[in-house]
């Protein structure tokens, strides 16, 4: 099993400092140029039509009147598409629907499967032309039955989105007898919850840019999490992969939403056909309208626990509405289904997980990717199971928690710090003595939700990340990688370790990212796994490099290469005596010795395992929290406010805090709004929230400033120990929330979001009126 | 997606204004603060041919105070009424519901004429027009009339405004001094229109009600006034129980249509509890005022 290279200079200098991002100063001064911002000679604009209902036959495309009105250059359909299929591999689904290769139609050939799927293509000299050119192509649809809700399409005789069966994707975990232990238990709680379809509402829609190169490469600079979609484009357009490249510019938020490809095949289709740049920029409604969105899920649990609080069984059965493409969805199930108990020792646990396709919006990958909406369906068990027995909701989390050494009901055991306990009784605490309520007509209330979320990909995957780092002649330090910056510092947190290897301040470092003809590989901005990945390969490559640098080094000083460190950009002997880093450079350059390496760092791999036989490692590690909130609830209208939250993970190292804690808090505030507010709403298949009016995010009036607690254990798969915190923040907020509502009002709302009127309801406010 | 392309006049005094609606009203629309208008033609909902921007007709920002009752330029913009500036201080009840429209930036910008014009069921000035018989002055080429405002408001987002018209102020009679007054309303995120809001003015002799107005917002197409509820309480105590009493014992006589952020029975729910609580804070100040 690889084992992450950890770096033997005792001492940190740089990592775990509060460093202002490099990338900072641009974006406020709005000087940074994000997709839509490129432009270029010749440029066109692109637009894309999409599809006005939800189920339908298309039985005639007329586009002669769009083609041949002023100023448009292009227009395509299905049939202008050399390979019309984007795949998706899922491997290892060992469901009853056998392995998954999941594929989308890049346009409709003759059924459209989703409201605003994509149907042609125009680019045009203007975005007015473009926008004119669409409404003068002529779809004739023929509207078939469709299926809304998962239910309605498992059933036998409904109609089938594909040709095969609605059912997409199953697993099932069997981990000891839940039913018999069920059936022992002091105290059994059975409930059924439901959390929402939602967006990831990102402040940048998707965007791009596309052209052919002098050497005849379509290039796609667009905002993405990866760029190593030119492979998918070059699949569509029929070229070798290698003719394709993809660079991915900062990205104003990605969350997932822009993990599967958006409008990179797009821009490649229309920049081929025409021979021109071509640009591409979804408006809000069309981002909200198309774009695949976080699975709903239903989640029905019954758990039992002893007199004590102790869990001993769950049974649980999760079905996950995957809307009309599979895109990653029997992989998000996976991660709902692994970790489903949640981080407690459960020793009897069936989970049987199952994806169904509908003709609703799509749903594929998003900040906590299936791992998140189980926080719901078990924190909320595991306090109703307290409060059945009175006991203290920190107590028996406390006394439930998962340890290092424990096993996951998939049978993977825990082999680095497990901070669950030490999570739950910190944000408890930091919540400090109770506040009055703010007026006679509102009530107080608090709650606690830990979590566990997967760092690294499946291990099935064999997930690999590459960078180089190279000194230059005057000791400055250049580190290229294929990472997309999704705004969460990924590029900044590279020159922090780099400048820690190399022993220089990190504004001596120069980060090349995302660019997949001129940076090595590096994999996707996704599963938490960027720092966890590159920042490896980075320290790979960087350790490697200056070991190689101590010794021509330890040559210059006349001293035993052991007594060779790296500081303050020079090699300093014992005797602090010491050369200039450029100095020694040069003298590599001299000697022959490489002043630059190509590090390469492979996570845990494994075979897939079946999950019902005991299973083994699923994922390489998992990060571990807790979210305490105080929430006050207005008695008379419903209106629940967050006043207090406090986040805690156990993030293994720090290597930028202020960068870790502005993921903490965004992801806090996001699951505020998942919890509170957020809902995609569809009717029979139509959306109904395509703009921000009507789509609900927080606004910074509506959440208390987040206190985020950071746990250093010092334990941890990434570089310096660091865990993943990209996703983990997401989790906890909506089910602490449920928690205080409970606590405040006496009432348990199990569907989300928690809307004023859900609560009124519950209260009794509403019946008869 | 950027608005449609339009034709774009910026006429220096009311006359000229006046004249190029005159000529072009149908395919017109008169552009104020754009808080409303411009959402509207970015999203395409809206396409007019010509765009006439009001912004220069300084003539629309005087506020004039007549002996009971207040003459309000319609560009005056929410952040005035809010601040209460000059004489608009007059009216407090107007400072209150001002400053619960959006958020900071949308108050700067937006007008009053725009709000009223606009006529969104959810808005917060006009009900307090609604609530203090106010009257809005029209006027075209043709000439100038005034409409009450409970003619005024005809649908959801329609007004008697002809399209060669514009609104260029609000008569709003001010109530008497010992009145107390209150906006109640709720809504679902920080800086959003209101569900629901509920504006009341109580006038007290004695302890017992005077005269009491309630006119609500998100109920229904327009601002509704509870004409039932303001009978019953007319001479009724002040106190909380009788106004609690009052507002349960009836119906209020609103049919609010559900939508995506409440159902109708929730929106009945909210419209009770605002009432409540807008008429009791309202009689509170009422019987502060009097002493
Ligand atoms: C984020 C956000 C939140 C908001 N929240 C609220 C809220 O909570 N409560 C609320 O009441 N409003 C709210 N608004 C709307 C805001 O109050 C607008 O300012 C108001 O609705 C329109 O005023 P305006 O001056 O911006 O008018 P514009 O947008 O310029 O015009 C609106 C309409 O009125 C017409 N019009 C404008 N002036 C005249 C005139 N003098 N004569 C004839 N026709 C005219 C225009 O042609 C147009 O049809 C919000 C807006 C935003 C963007």
């Amino acid at each position: 099993m690889a084992e992450s290279p950890t770096a033997t200079q005792e001492r940190l200098r740089v990592v775990g400092r509060r460093l202002p991002r490099h990338d900072a100063r641009d974006k406020v001064l709005a000087r940074t140029l994000y997709a839509a911002d490129w432009q270029m000679p010749g440029m066109l604009e692109g637009a894309v039509l999409r599809s006005s209902y939800p189920a339908a036959r298309i039985t005639r495309i007329d586009t002669s009147r769009a083609a041949a009105y002023p100023g448009v250059a292009a227009v395509l359909t299905a049939r202008d598409v050399p390979h019309n299929i984007l795949w998706t591999d899922v491997p290892g689904q060992t469901s009853i629907v056998g392995p998954l290769r999941a594929r989308v139609q890049v346009l409709a050939d003759d059924r459209v499967r989703y409201q605003g799927e994509a149907i042609a293509l125009v680019a045009a000299e203007t975005r007015e032309i473009a926008a004119r050119a669409l409404e003068l192509i002529d779809v004739a649809y023929e509207v078939r039955p469709g299926v809304f809700t998962t239910e309605e399409a498992l059933r036998p005789e409904a109609p089938r989105v594909h040709e095969e069966s609605n059912l997409l994707a199953t697993w099932r975990v069997r981990c000891g007898d839940a039913d018999e232990a069920l059936a022992r238990a002091h105290v059994v709680v059975e409930q059924t919850y439901r959390c929402g379809l939602i967006d990831h509402a990102y402040l940048e829609p998707e965007a791009g840019v596309a052209w052919i190169d002098a050497d005849g490469v379509v290039v796609v600079r667009a905002s993405t999490q990866v760029i190593e979609h030119f492979r998918d484009v070059a699949d569509v357009l029929g070229l070798p992969h290698n003719k394709v490249r993809v660079i991915g510019p900062y990205v104003g938020g990605g969350f997932g939403g822009k993990e599967d490809v958006t409008v990179e095949v797009f821009l490649g289709l229309l920049a081929y056909r025409t021979g021109r740049p071509v640009r591409m920029v979804w408006s809000r409604q069309e981002s909200l309208l198309a774009r695949p969105k976080r699975h709903p899920f239903t989640l029905r649990y019954r758990t039992g626990a002893a007199r004590d609080g102790t869990l001993v069984a769950h049974r649980i059965e999760l079905t996950a509405d995957a809307g009309a493409y599979a895109y990653l969805s029997a992989l998000v199930l996976l991660y709902a289904t692994v970790t489903a108990a949640g981080p407690y020792r459960v020793p009897h646990v069936a989970v049987d997980a199952r994806a169904v396709y509908t003709n609703n919006p799509p749903t594929s990958a998003m900040r906590g990717f299936g791992a998140m909406q189980m926080v719901l369906g078990y924190e909320s068990q595991i306090d109703q199971i307290a409060r059945r027995l009175g006991l203290d909701p920190v107590e028996v989390r406390r006394r439930n928690a998962l340890g290092r050494g424990d096993r996951l009901p998939v049978g993977q055991e825990l082999d680095t710090h497990v901070a669950v306990a030490e999570a739950a009784e910190r944000a408890w605490a930091a919540l400090g003595p109770p506040r009055p309520p703010s007026s006679p007509r509102h009530r107080v209330g608090r709650g606690l939700a830990c979590n566990l979320q997967p760092y690294g990909r499946l291990v099935w995957l064999r997930d690999w990340a590459s960078a180089w780092v190279g000194l230059e002649a005057d000791g400055s330090v250049a580190v290229r990688t294929g990472v997309p910056d999704v705004g969460g510092g990924q590029a900044s947190s590279l020159c922090q370790i780099a400048a820690e290897a190399l022993g220089v301040e990190p504004d001596r470092v120069t980060v090349h990212i995302a660019d997949s003809a001129l940076t090595p590989l590096a994999g996707t901005t996704t599963a938490t796994r960027q720092l966890y990945m590159s920042g490896n390969a980075v320290l790979v490559a960087a350790t490697h490099l200056r070991d190689e640098v101590r010794r021509v080094a330890a040559q210059i000083l006349e001293t035993p290469v052991e007594q060779v460190t790296l500081a303050d950009g020079a090699a300093v002997a014992a005797s602090h005596r010491s050369v200039p880093l450029g100095d020694v450079v040069k003298e590599c350059a001299r000697l022959g010795v490489p002043r630059s390496h190509l590090g390469v760092y492979h996570a845990p791999a494994g075979d897939p395992v079946d999950l019902e036989r005991g299973g083994g490692r699923v994922f390489p590690d998992y990060t571990f929290g807790a979210h305490a909130v105080e929430v006050e609830v207005d008695v008379d209208t419903g209106a629940a406010s967050v006043r207090r939250l406090v986040a805690c993970h156990d993030v293994g190292r720090a290597i930028n805090p202020q960068s870790v804690e502005g993921q903490v808090q965004g992801g806090a505030v996001m699951g505020l709004g998942y919890g509170l507010m957020e809902e995609i709403v569809v009717d029979r298949g139509v959306n109904l929230t395509t703009s921000f009016a009507s789509y609900l995010i927080p606004s910074a009036l509506d959440v208390p400033d987040v206190e985020p607690i950071l746990i250093e254990s010092g334990d941890g798969k990434g570089p310096f120990a660091a865990r993943g915190i990209g996703e983990p923040p997401i989790g906890p907020p909506a089910a602490a929330i449920a928690n205080a509502i409970e606590d405040a009002v006496g009432v348990r709302i199990t569907d989300l979001p928690i809307t004023p009127e859900k609560i009124a309801r519950a209260l009794g406010l509403l019946s008869g009126g | 997606m950027p608005a449609a392309p339009f034709d774009y006049e910026a006429p220096a005094t009311l006359a000229e204004a006046l004249d190029l609606l005159g000529e072009r009203g149908p395919e017109a629309r008169p552009l104020a603060g754009g808080q409303s208008l411009v959402p509207l033609l970015t999203l395409r909902l809206a396409r007019p041919r010509l765009v006439v921007d009001l912004d220069r007709l300084h003539e629309l920002r005087a506020v004039r105070r007549t002996p009971d009752a207040l003459e309000i330029g319609a560009l005056v913009r929410h952040r005035a009424l809010e601040r209460g500036e000059g004489p608009l201080a007059l009216c407090p009840l107007l400072q209150e519901a001002a400053a619960l429209i959006g958020n900071t930036r949308v108050r700067t910008l937006g007008t009053l004429g725009g709000s009223v014009a606009h006529a969104d069921p959810a808005a917060e000035l006009p009900a307090v027009l609604r609530a203090l018989d106010g009257a809005v002055v029209l006027r075209s080429t043709r000439g100038e009339r005034v409409v009450g405002a409970g003619d005024f408001f005809v649908g959801m987002l329609t007004t008697a405004l002809a399209p060669d018209e514009l609104l260029t102020a609000v008569r709003l009679p001010l109530p008497s001094p010992g009145a107390g007054f209150a906006v109640e309303e709720f809504s679902r995120r920080a800086g959003d229109f209101a569900v629901v809001a509920a504006v009341a003015v109580v006038e007290l002799d004695g302890g017992a009600v005077a005269r009491a107005r309630v006119a609500l917002a998100g109920v229904g197409p327009v601002p509704a006034r509870l004409d039932r509820l303001e009978a019953a309480l007319l001479g009724e105590r002040s106190g909380p129980d009788a106004i609690r009493r009052a507002v349960a014992d009836r119906p209020l006589g609103i049919e609010p249509d559900g939508d995506i952020h409440a159902s109708a029975e929730y929106r009945r729910h909210l419209a009770a509890v605002l009432t409540t609580r807008a008429l009791e804070r309202a009689a509170e100040a009422a019987r502060g005022a009097v002493v």
